[in-house]
């Protein structure tokens, strides 16, 4: 029997296209995590009133924040699942080779952060049509035209996917050894908890880095931030990966 | 305890022709021994005549069920014996004096070891020269009869 | 063409040698039987070859490339054993699809036909089968994926008697049309003899025989009889095994030696001994067997 030349590029793609089946469950969690996510936002975020003589006006706020910060979970969770065992011995079953595999992996992951951010941006608008539709209130909509989604997505799925590329890289770890399932969250609040005793008046290391990514104004600095983490992040996890054997 | 593969697939061949072909895998001889030996009682049988075409490795591999490597072992073995000749690209054919070698060698081998053992097997028992021949003899004739 | 080359081959974990300097390499085109008793280390070689996991020190190539990572050697070879994991997501007919996208070579006709002749249900999930389904399923998708490479690790865990029988012969017909190199590891010798053009048979992770099946009845033979005529002759022969076999009567499996004068059966023959041939499942117990309890689990109840 003859042969054939297997090609990286089509390799990935048809890994991608596999991945998109057979993780056919998570985007039915994403759906399920953003409608509890729209239910905890119905109350609204804030709301202020005033009356004077017969009128009493009450102006209540609702933001799709919540919905980003679970979908931000949910990636978060998602990318972690896909390192674990089963996911990595599914690819083997059929054609892959390690690199092949996290190509596929990430293109993925970037897939599921578009779709994530697409319907969290969106379900902003839901939540006011449906605060609109059923509870009697009058909308106001305080957004700007189809640049301000299109600029909200674009946000949003940079951070899905750098959220995406650290779950990557910590669900990578914990398939080297488990001992990093004791030693990520011990760090985690360990740094929190040392800098909160500490005498030093000083910004917490972890609240220092998030505002690396959310202080920034000019819109191309923070994709390239973005971008730049996530390439390392996604490159780490690969080069480890790289070298991990089948177990089943 | 015994382990006999009995074929049933696909052997139109065989059971056009009437044969039970049976390969067993107890025998102290191998596979391929089997193959060869079946083919010539196939050829005394006069299912092949001089200059016709045998199977090929691949039918007997698929008719018994073996490799076909084995099978073409089985083959060459009777092309080492002159029972059957190569034609290049077109197969195995029976040659002319295949029936007369098979005769012979089953006479002076196969024949001649039964014979040796029932000779042994008749001294075992005390059973005396004159006495053995009587029992061939007596056996003979039943055969005939029947 | 050699489709696997080893030499030296070793693996181990946590220092303990589960390949111990392995060298043997198979020919392109042949069904080769991987044979040896539980533990011996054929699963560890099999994942080896197929670049699931890596050799610790030696050399292992596939297609002339070292299979780990390999993308090459992944794309021209399948895995097939009962453990093969596939996405609970995925019905089993989705599944055949998904191998038709990987494997170039994949016959989607035969996996069909494989499919309705076992009575698989495109809407049934792989987890949910039994033992013998599952394996069935996976045969499936090795056989009809046709890889120049495929491995079948146990591939009949679990079949019965009619399926694993359907099995060797459906394997049989598609590699006489298509012909590849097939490896096969079964503890089941008798039943998958037949097919195998090779023997590998591996003991505690070394090799101990490589060798065609047709020359492994020629191998050794059993030789049964008076027992001091018996120990006469076996004496300075290579005994696989001996057993005392009812009143003053010895079996011993002697490995034929094609030196010296007459045969070892021409002798017992001489000798007024039956001499009988050696099933290989029976040698390749004698020969995985210690060295120092030749009479197999009997030895364990003897001066008990």
């Amino acid at each position: 029997m003859s042969l054939t030349t297997t090609s990286l590029v089509e390799t990935v793609k048809n890994q991608y296209f596999y991945k998109l089946k057979a993780n056919i469950d998570s985007f039915s969690s994403l759906v399920g995590i953003q409608s509890l996510a729209m239910l905890f936002s119905l109350g609204g975020v804030g709301s202020s009133g005033f009356s004077g003589g017969d009128i009493s006006v009450n102006i209540k706020y609702y933001s799709s924040d919540m919905i980003f910060v679970f979908t931000m979970i949910w990636a978060f969770i998602t990318a972690i699942t896909i390192t674990t065992k089963p996911y990595r011995n599914y690819d083997f079953t059929f054609v892959t080779n390690r690199l092949s595999s996290s190509l596929a992996n990430v293109l993925f992951l970037g897939s599921a952060g578009l779709l994530g951010a697409i319907t969290s941006v969106l379900s902003g608008n839901l939540l006011q049509i449906i605060s609109a539709l059923f509870m009697d209130e009058q909308l106001y909509h305080l957004s700007g035209g189809s640049s301000h989604y299109i600029l909200g997505i674009l946000t949003t799925f940079f951070y899905l996917f750098l959220i995406s590329s650290i779950g990557y890289f910590i669900g990578t770890l914990v398939q080297i050894s488990k001992v990093f399932v004791v030693i990520i969250p011990v760090l985690f609040i360990g740094t929190l908890f040392f800098q909160a005793f500490s005498l030093k008046e000083k910004e917490p290391f972890f609240w220092n880095m998030i505002q690396f990514y959310t202080t920034e104004t000019t819109v191309s600095l923070f994709i390239l931030k973005a971008v730049l983490t996530t390439v390392a992040f996604f490159t780490l996890a690969t080069s480890v990966l790289n070298r991990l054997e089948v177990k089943r | 305890m015994a382990n006999y593969y009995i074929l049933h697939y696909n052997s139109n061949a065989l059971h056009r022709r009437g044969a039970r072909a049976i390969l067993n895998n107890n025998s102290s001889k191998p596979i391929y021994v089997q193959i060869a030996h079946w083919i010539e009682s196939e050829i005394l049988n006069n299912h092949f005549q001089a200059d016709q075409k045998v199977y090929s490795q691949y039918q007997l591999a698929e008719m018994y069920t073996i490799n076909p490597a084995t099978a073409a072992k089985g083959l060459n073995l009777l092309v080492d014996e002159k029972i059957l000749y190569k034609k290049r690209g077109l197969g195995m054919f029976v040659t002319e004096d295949a029936k007369q070698i098979i005769l012979n060698k089953r006479r002076n081998q196969t024949l001649k070891q039964l014979v040796d053992e029932l000779v042994q097997e008749a001294n075992r028992l005390h059973i005396s020269k004159q006495e053995l021949i009587t029992m061939i003899q007596d056996a003979n004739e039943e055969e005939v009869q029947t | 063409m050699k489709v696997i080359e080893c030499s030296e081959l070793t693996k181990s974990y946590n220092r303990k040698k589960v390949l111990n300097q392995l060298s043997f390499s198979i020919e392109e085109n042949t069904i080769t039987g991987l044979v040896g008793r539980n533990g011996a280390g054929k699963t560890t070689l099999l994942k080896i070859i197929a670049g699931y996991i890596k050799n610790t020190s030696g050399e292992v190539r596939v297609f002339s490339e070292r299979s780990f990572n390999s993308l090459n050697v992944s794309g021209n070879s399948i895995f097939v054993d009962d453990q093969m994991s596939f996405p609970p997501a995925l019905q089993l007919g989705e599944l055949l699809g998904e191998a038709k996208r990987f494997y170039p070579n994949y016959d989607a006709n035969l996996a069909k036909r494989l499919f309705d002749y076992f009575g698989f249900d495109e809407k049934a999930y792989h987890n949910r089968l039994s033992k013998g389904k599952t394996s069935t399923f996976n045969m499936i998708i090795g056989l009809a994926s046709r890889c120049p490479l495929t491995i079948f690790d146990e591939p009949t865990t679990g079949m019965d008697e009619a399926v694993r029988k359907d099995f060797y012969r459906a394997l049989l017909k598609d590699y006489i049309a298509h012909p590849r190199t097939i490896i096969i590891s079964s503890h089941h010798v008798d039943e998958v003899e037949d097919i195998l053009e090779d023997v590998l048979l591996i003991n505690k992770g070394s090799k101990l025989l490589h060798l065609p099946i047709a020359e492994v009845k020629e191998w050794a033979c059993g030789i049964k009889g008076n027992s001091e005529t018996v120990l006469k002759l076996i004496n300075n022969k290579e005994v696989l095994y001996q057993k005392e076999v009812g009143m003053n009567t010895l079996y011993a499996v002697v490995r034929k030696d094609s030196s010296g004068s007459g045969s070892i059966e021409e002798q017992a023959q001489l000798a007024g001994l039956e001499v009988t041939a050696v099933r290989s499942s029976d040698l390749f117990v004698h020969l995985t067997t210690e060295a120092k309890s030749k009479g197999g689990i009997d030895d364990v109840f003897n001066n008990y």
